[in-house]
């Protein structure tokens, strides 16, 4: 059994991290909720291409770095971090999708294709600034131009609207098992953000647990405190445990993905809440100010769960694999 | 990244394996059996042993065979694939042969060890005391030293599993009741069938009997008989201590019948409920069964450390502070979903399996180390968090007692 990153993922995350501290930031959220721009946050799709890390999983004859889910998994948890954006949810799902669609994936991978892909009756993930919009229709992949609504946001990273795809919108190889593959992949990479977004809030309420002192004592020697960050580090390393699971069954075992991004998808949704929650609560007063970066995990918090189906569909969906499962 | 054996380690597994199906009935298979029958039981401990797969992990002249731990998790995963009952001394393998084999004279390791290992002797762990649980060191139990030597043993220990059958039992006594707590204390071995030990089972609220009070009343030792030095044995207990998380950690085994059984119980219920009730099921299975598959596949991160032959942390911890969770809240959902029958002992049928098991989790989460202690542990060694000030801190034992 050997169940951890090698090496090269190993590098390829500390590359990643590197790359994203210089690029992006959780302050550039609420400068954005400041300033009213609905645009994506840094670094912005150009900067994500050219990095090479949003194509990781694209073929290399389609100018993307031909590697595994797991590969883009790792780089998503840094990006989950910093609270990056556009998601990498998007080129995940894209790849499988555009699998047998060349022009397409070539436009993407070559930066020149700015995607968004519609879920039917939900808010569309990075929808603003997207100029191709690709959506299953009775059975059908299609991809084209679409009506963007743009709407007062909780999270200004994920820039999400509700999308009128064209009517002429053509039909792509492909149809409703690619979509759902394409779907669970994005659920994994999804969770992946949701993985570095909630571990990151951890280390900064630990620390904080640290050098804050009350009654004469760090606030992090009281168990009140102490067991409520443990409760947070339980879940933050079972959810790495099912990204991991669930990025490698897509290219390894894809009869697990079904169950695995479920999981995933899940327990990515209740975890960063609670670590966002936590966060919040172990700053106390200057927990829940705007100047203090706590909101932001939580605003990531609040809609990521509602993306790519909520946690109450993916729970339920859970519960309907094992006891199908298990008979 | 893989889930898949090496190929030494699927040799190992399938010679285990082999054995194992050969012998099931034998072992006890099945017999669905959760107490341990005292002949019988010893019995299969050294079929077990002398086919070579009790002790892997010990050295060759403790009586082990000197393997790995990823050797010694394969045998416990083919155990529990085949519904063979756990072993009879495992607190002695677990804890007290590996303090022995630590502390213990040359004289004691030939005496006790192999023994242990075959189930010849069985084997407890007297450490908590009525007024010493999770502060293990505010234990009373006096050990005074005669003329001759010798040891004098008074007091109490309770909650001893296994002590109604046991030949021998590490204790851990206080000495010197004049210095600070942690620093007074020394452990033995004790004969249980010496003169003065008195033990009397202890009925649990699941009404299961597994562990005892156990009465010392002017009991001699030897002083051979003791493990480390004279005021020393907090530290001899850490070492059981750390052996007890290395054997209970990680291993990728888990608690009770396990998950997927509890879906299969469940899926077959599911079906007698109204549509809204159906849909509440769900939801709180599928939670349980995420933080289920979340446990056991971050037992799969730590076997694979133990793959390569690292030693899991006190991270390990984490897989029974959760596991104990969602193996309550499973067992719970599956009995509330028997309807009519969930107000009783057993179901209408008879099985009694998921009702049993709810009135066993509640203790689960006490014994082998509290919740509360377990996220004391993360919490100070793994996020590195200060720990609570105390107020045993800098008085002896007997001004602590105020």
């Amino acid at each position: 059994m050997n169940f951890d990153l090698d090496d090269e993922q190993r590098d390829l995350a500390a590359a990643a991290r590197d790359f994203l501290a210089d690029a992006a930031a959780p302050a550039n959220a609420r400068e954005a909720l400041d300033s009213g721009a609905r645009g994506a946050v840094p670094p912005g799709r150009d900067e994500l291409v050219k990095s090479g890390f949003a194509t990781i999983t694209i073929a290399e004859s389609a100018g993307g770095g031909g590697g595994t889910l797991l590969d883009l998994a790792v780089v998503a948890e840094q990006a989950g971090r910093v609270l990056a954006g556009p998601s990498l949810v998007t080129y995940a799902r894209a790849a499988e999708l555009f699998a047998e669609s060349p022009t397409q994936l070539e436009a993407l991978a070559g930066g020149g294709l700015a995607l968004a892909v519609v879920d039917a009756g939900s808010p569309v993930l990075d929808a603003i600034g997207a100029d191709t919009f690709v959506a299953l229709r009775d059975g059908d992949i299609v991809c084209g131009a679409g009506t963007v609504t743009e709407r007062e946001p909780i999270d200004p990273t994920r820039g999400l609207a509700d999308v009128a795809v064209a009517p002429d919108a053509s039909p792509v190889p492909g149809g409703p098992d690619r979509w759902a593959r394409a779907e669970r992949v994005g659920r994994v990479i999804l969770a992946a953000e949701g993985l570095g977004a909630a571990s990151r809030a951890l280390e900064i309420g630990v620390e904080y647990a640290k050098e804050r002192h009350a009654f004469g004592r760090a606030i992090g020697s009281y168990q009140a405190v102490k067991h409520m960050l443990v409760d947070v580090y339980v879940e933050v390393e079972q959810l790495r445990s099912l990204v991991w699971w669930a990025a490698w069954a897509a290219d390894n075992a894809p009869a697990e993905l079904p169950l695995a991004a479920a999981a995933a998808k899940a327990a990515a949704a209740t975890t960063l809440e609670r670590a966002a929650e936590t966060l919040i609560q172990v700053h106390g007063g200057i927990g829940f100010t705007w100047e203090h970066d706590a909101h932001l995990y939580w605003r990531r918090a609040k809609v990521d769960r509602f993306l790519l189906g909520d946690d109450v569909a993916a729970f339920d969906e859970v519960a309907r694999i094992a006891m199908e499962g298990a008979r | 990244m893989d889930f898949d054996d090496t190929p030494d380690e699927a040799a190992w597994r399938a010679e285990v394996r082999a054995f194992l199906t050969e012998h099931r009935e034998e072992l006890g298979a099945s017999s669905g059996a959760r107490a341990f029958d005292n002949e019988v039981s010893r019995r299969r401990q050294a079929l077990l042993y002398d086919a070579g797969y009790v002790g892997v992990t010990w050295p060759l002249e403790a009586g082990g065979r000197g393997g790995t731990p990823m050797q010694q998790a394969i045998i416990d995963q083919e155990m529990a694939r085949l519904g063979i009952p756990g072993l009879i001394n495992l607190i002695g393998i677990g804890m007290c042969g590996p303090t022995v084999i630590v502390h213990g004279s040359d004289e004691q390791k030939s005496r006790y060890l192999q023994r242990l290992l075959r189930a010849d002797d069985v084997w407890c762990q007297l450490f908590s005391e009525p007024a010493s649980g999770s502060d293990l060191a505010a234990l009373r139990t006096k050990a005074v030293q005669d003329g001759d030597g010798n040891w004098h043993i008074t007091g109490q220990k309770v909650w001893t599993t296994l002590a109604h059958l046991s030949d021998y039992g590490i204790l851990l006594t206080r000495t010197d009741p004049d210095v600070a707590k942690h620093r007074g204390l020394t452990m033995f071995v004790v004969d249980m069938k010496d003169p003065g030990v008195t033990v009397r089972p202890l009925k649990q609220m699941s009404g299961g009997a597994d562990f005892n009070e156990v009465f010392f009343d002017d009991v001699v030792i030897p002083d051979t008989e003791r493990l480390g030095e004279v005021g020393d044995g907090w530290r001899v207990a850490l070492t059981t201590l750390m052996s007890e998380r290395f054997s209970l950690g990680g291993s990728g085994t888990e608690i009770g019948p396990g998950f997927e059984a509890a879906a299969r119980h469940i899926g077959s219920r599911i079906g007698d409920l109204p549509a809204e009730r159906q849909a509440l099921v769900r939801q709180e299975l599928g939670r349980s069964y995420v933080a289920s598959l979340g446990g056991r596949y971050t037992g799969y991160r730590q076997l694979s450390k133990i793959s390569k032959g690292e030693f899991p942390g006190p991270e390990a911890s984490a897989g029974k502070l959760t596991g104990t969770r969602t193996a309550r809240a499973l067992a719970d959902l599956a009995v509330r979903v028997q309807g009519a029958d969930a107000a009783y002992a057993s179901a209408a049928d008879g099985t009694a399996l998921w009702q049993n098991l709810q009135a066993v989790l509640p203790g689960m989460a006490i014994a082998g180390g509290t919740n509360e202690v377990l996220r004391n542990i993360i919490g100070e060694r793994v996020l590195g968090l200060p720990a609570e000030p105390r107020a045993d801190k800098n008085v002896t034992f007997k001004e602590g007692l105020g």
